[in-house]
């Protein structure tokens, strides 16, 4: 017989592919150093643009965890992400062969998947017509090939989906994997997304002036709530959960980094590139996501260091939480792993993390905080702090917007 | 308790109709929509032919910003999104906006436009405009519907492509059971670009002249565009505003053959899978399905492997259940496609009329079941099914029903 507490959605495995670190010991040693992992862009000439910062992934030999016959099929995206899931694999422990394929699933955000592989394949047809039209490159150019990659290298039978909603991409894969294992519909889901960093996306990124013109070292680029924030600098990278019904995590005697207790979703309609403008659709979604707002000690910002966003998420911080807002931590990762549309994957990760150890690594690159913004934003240090539940909050523009709310495990009632 | 999910609203563009109703028509009447392409300079390609939309007078819909700024994906989009919101009487009902999400299903996106972009900066000829960039994102037809008509509930999008549309419409399902919406704007919005024809090209996977599913002759696909959206709404919610309820979303299924980048498992295991995964959301037994509305592509794999699927499902049955390939007739819409299709099962249940397969002559004895060759055909409908499978092995199954006020369905 399944009980309602068997229905409880458990995080058991992080995979982590960074520019902040590979895996999760590296990625959060270095979270909590603050360690960003922008630095000046090293693949491709930046000359021609305005800004010359990037959060690049090291150079990684894929071959440690990808056998070399299917490494083979497999673009640089496909690569981070298969790597990803195996990472997050390993961390849990788990035997995939003494599972049901059918019972488990995948769900992966990325914003174009493989942006460069696109662009290889129109180059090389501008450049040969027809015939320089490349099937092994196509295959791989549809957004969905990286979700099928790690389908295919782990025998993942069951609900397979890929979204693709700018910054809000890989959150809803969480929001929508939560729900599957809520409803029984799987044991397992690997939940989460990335994207690469490439010239053509970049370059789309700087004709559309929303990159941050930082040209320096570290830090310069990204400060989401300084008073001095002018906008985002691209990242890449994949973060996976593994997540788990509680029954099936029980029995396995896995490992419990916390728990996805809720999913609140909203949208504003201010413009297709503008966020939330005045912060109410983001106040909804945190307000939904939640059933006790008196336990939420922590938020995961989706801040960016855009003018735009990091006001409108404050506005709706301050809503939600009036008089509490004192009490409650802030801090946004994404000046250390820089925006792209699959960063809910690794800001899941971090949270995850943050809930197991109990402390919240700093908000790199803010020094002036911005009196606007009026929160108690974790700045140089990390903080040490009781975090019963904390909110993940995700912003895209154009205006979607996605908050989950995940509970610490220590906090829960023993079982 | 599971919230019941209806169908209240319907909008299409596609290359045999732009309305609804002339849609339907040209389904039922057999019209195929393949001509030669306009979109793009086809003239390097020997296969030149896909269902285009032409004849839509775009600038009857859009200003001229609005036709500079907008892909031609997001325009489809946005024709048929108000039809389906008309249609569903939401310009006249007062709904609270806050409880209307959208989720659309995405193929090529902004591609088109890109194209246009990139063609220009890399060949150096012509400056390229950042206006074609606005469309970068696979999200952008999904939040320029949410925008104009003032919706703010959930929204996303499904990339995954030929299945994006039928997935987005379960994950649409999904969205209402979670109760973040009441109603949801779903299915999808695709166009032609040269990408996707000459990738598919490359893999020779495109008919030259039309597209013959499960014919033997069949060789390939041909591609398609245009849009299809359907309005769910949970069935309180259409009950107090006295929505016209057009059929039941009983159910769906998701999930992979876990098997090859391209091509489809070839036994119809992952098909099979799909479907008894979708009939057991919806509390059906694969007795009760009445009509198939078939992904059938006319590539040579994908139409052996979903009539092996099909029988591995209903057995003996299998060669009574009418199944319509209408890709016949519209081409492939990849992101659009499912969306597009969910529009024609719907109508099928609610008209009691099936469509046909066109351009049907030569059976294969691989294929050997009824795929309505070439002649709809008159039957009452309760439940249908409307399958979408993916490069990569991503599969999908809608189960729609007709809507039974007390909700339970007699066994036959």
């Amino acid at each position: 017989m399944i009980g309602k507490e068997d229905e409880r959605v458990l995080i058991t495995g992080l995979g982590i592919v960074s520019s902040v670190g590979i895996g999760r010991e590296e990625f959060w040693r270095n979270c909590l150093s603050g360690i960003s992992g922008i630095k000046p862009i090293q693949r491709f000439e930046t000359s021609p643009y305005r800004s010359q910062l990037g959060a690049e992934l090291p150079e990684i030999d894929f071959k440690q965890w990808i056998r070399p016959s299917n490494l083979r099929r497999m673009d640089r995206i496909g690569k981070i992400m298969v790597s990803a899931v195996k990472l997050a694999l390993e961390d849990s422990g788990m035997d995939l062969s003494r599972e049901d394929p059918n019972r488990i699933g995948i769900a992966i955000g990325t914003g174009l998947g493989s942006s460069n592989t696109v662009d290889l394949f129109f180059r090389s047809l501008l450049k040969e017509g027809p015939t320089g039209a490349q099937p092994l490159l196509f295959q791989t150019a549809v957004p969905n090939a990286i979700t099928s990659h790690c389908a295919i290298e782990f025998g993942i039978r069951g609900v397979n989906l890929t979204f693709s909603h700018k910054e809000v991409s890989s959150e809803m894969a969480i929001a929508f994997a939560y729900q599957q294992l809520k409803k029984g519909r799987v044991d397992i889901m690997f939940a989460g997304g990335g994207d690469e960093l490439s010239e053509p996306l970049y370059h789309v990124y700087s004709r559309l002036g929303v990159l941050s013109p930082g040209r320096g070292e570290g830090e310069e680029g990204m400060r989401p709530f300084d008073r001095k924030r002018n906008g985002i600098v691209l990242g890449e990278g994949g973060g996976i959960l593994v997540l788990e019904r509680l029954d099936h995590a029980k029995q396995r005697g896995a490992r419990i980094y916390g728990e996805i207790c809720g999913v609140g979703g909203s949208g504003s309609t201010d413009g297709v590139l503008r966020y939330d403008l005045k912060g109410e659709a983001i106040a909804r979604a945190m307000f939904l996501a939640t059933n006790d707002l008196e336990l939420v000690d922590y938020i995961s910002a989706a801040a960016n260091s855009t003018p735009e966003l990091d006001r409108a998420e404050s506005l709706a911080i301050q809503n939600v939480f009036g008089e509490r807002i004192k009490g409650i931590s802030i801090s946004s990762l994404k000046s250390m792993i820089g925006e792209f549309d699959g960063a809910g994957g690794l800001r899941a990760c971090a949270l995850a993390l943050t809930l197991f150890h109990q402390i919240i690594p700093p908000t790199v690159g803010t020094v002036d905080l911005d009196p606007l913004c009026g929160l108690n934003v974790i700045l140089e240090k990390p903080q040490k702090r009781e975090i019963r539940s904390a909110l993940l909050n995700g912003c895209s523009n154009g205006g979607s917007n996605l908050s989950l709310w995940f509970k610490s495990w220590s906090q829960s009632e023993v079982l | 308790m599971r919230r019941r999910v209806v169908v209240t609203g319907l909008g299409v563009v596609s290359a045999i109709g732009t309305h609804v109703y002339q849609f339907w028509e040209s389904l039922i009447s057999g019209k195929d929509g393949t001509k030669e392409i306009t979109v793009f300079d086809a003239s390097p390609y020997s296969n030149k032919r896909a269902a285009e939309i032409s004849g839509l007078d775009l600038g009857s819909h859009f200003s001229k910003r609005e036709l500079r700024r907008l892909s031609r994906c997001d325009q489809f989009g946005l024709i048929a999104f108000r039809e389906a919101w008309k249609d569903g009487r939401l310009d006249r009902d007062p709904v609270e906006k806050e409880r209307v999400g959208v989720l659309l299903g995405a193929g090529s996106g902004g591609i088109l436009s890109m194209e246009r972009y990139f063609r220009d900066l890399y060949s150096g000829r012509k400056r390229a405009s950042p206006s074609l960039l606005v469309s970068y994102s696979l999200a952008t037809t999904t939040d320029l519907i949410a925008i104009e008509a003032g919706l703010k509930g959930p929204r996303n999008t499904t990339a995954t492509v030929c299945s994006s549309s039928s997935v987005s419409i379960g994950v649409a399902y999904e969205m209402i059971q979670m109760g973040l919406a009441e109603v949801m704007v779903t299915g999808g919005s695709d166009s032609l670009c040269e990408v996707s024809f000459s990738g598919f090209n490359s893999l020779k996977l495109i008919d030259p002249e039309s597209c013959k599913p499960f014919d033997k002759r069949r060789k390939g696909l041909i591609l398609g565009e245009g849009a299809g959206i359907l309005i769910l709404e949970e069935l309180g919610h259409a009950l107090r505003r006295g929505a016209p309820i057009r059929a039941e979303l009983l159910g769906y299924g998701i999930c992979a053959d876990a098997y090859h980048l391209t091509a489809p498992e070839p036994n119809g295991e992952g098909v099979e899978r799909v479907i008894r995964s979708a009939l057991a959301h919806a509390g059906l037994s694969p007795e009760e399905v009445d009509t198939i509305n078939a992904h059938g592509t006319a590539t040579p794999f994908n139409d052996i492997s979903e009539t092996r699927g099909i029988k591995r499902v209903f057995g003996e049955r299998a060669k009574e259940i009418p199944i319509s390939g209408i890709k016949s007739m519209i081409g492939h819409c990849l992101g659009s496609a499912g969306g597009i299709e969910a529009v024609a099962t719907v109508l099928t249940i609610e008209k009691g009329v099936i469509p046909p397969t066109i351009h049907y002559e030569v059976p294969d004895p691989l294929c050997d079941l009824n795929y309505v060759p070439n002649q709809s055909i008159k039957r009452e409908v309760r439940i249908a099914l409307s399958n979408s499978f993916a490069f990569g092995g991503n599969n999908a199954c809608l189960v729609f029903g007709k809507y039974i006020s007390n909700g339970k369905r007699s066994f036959r």
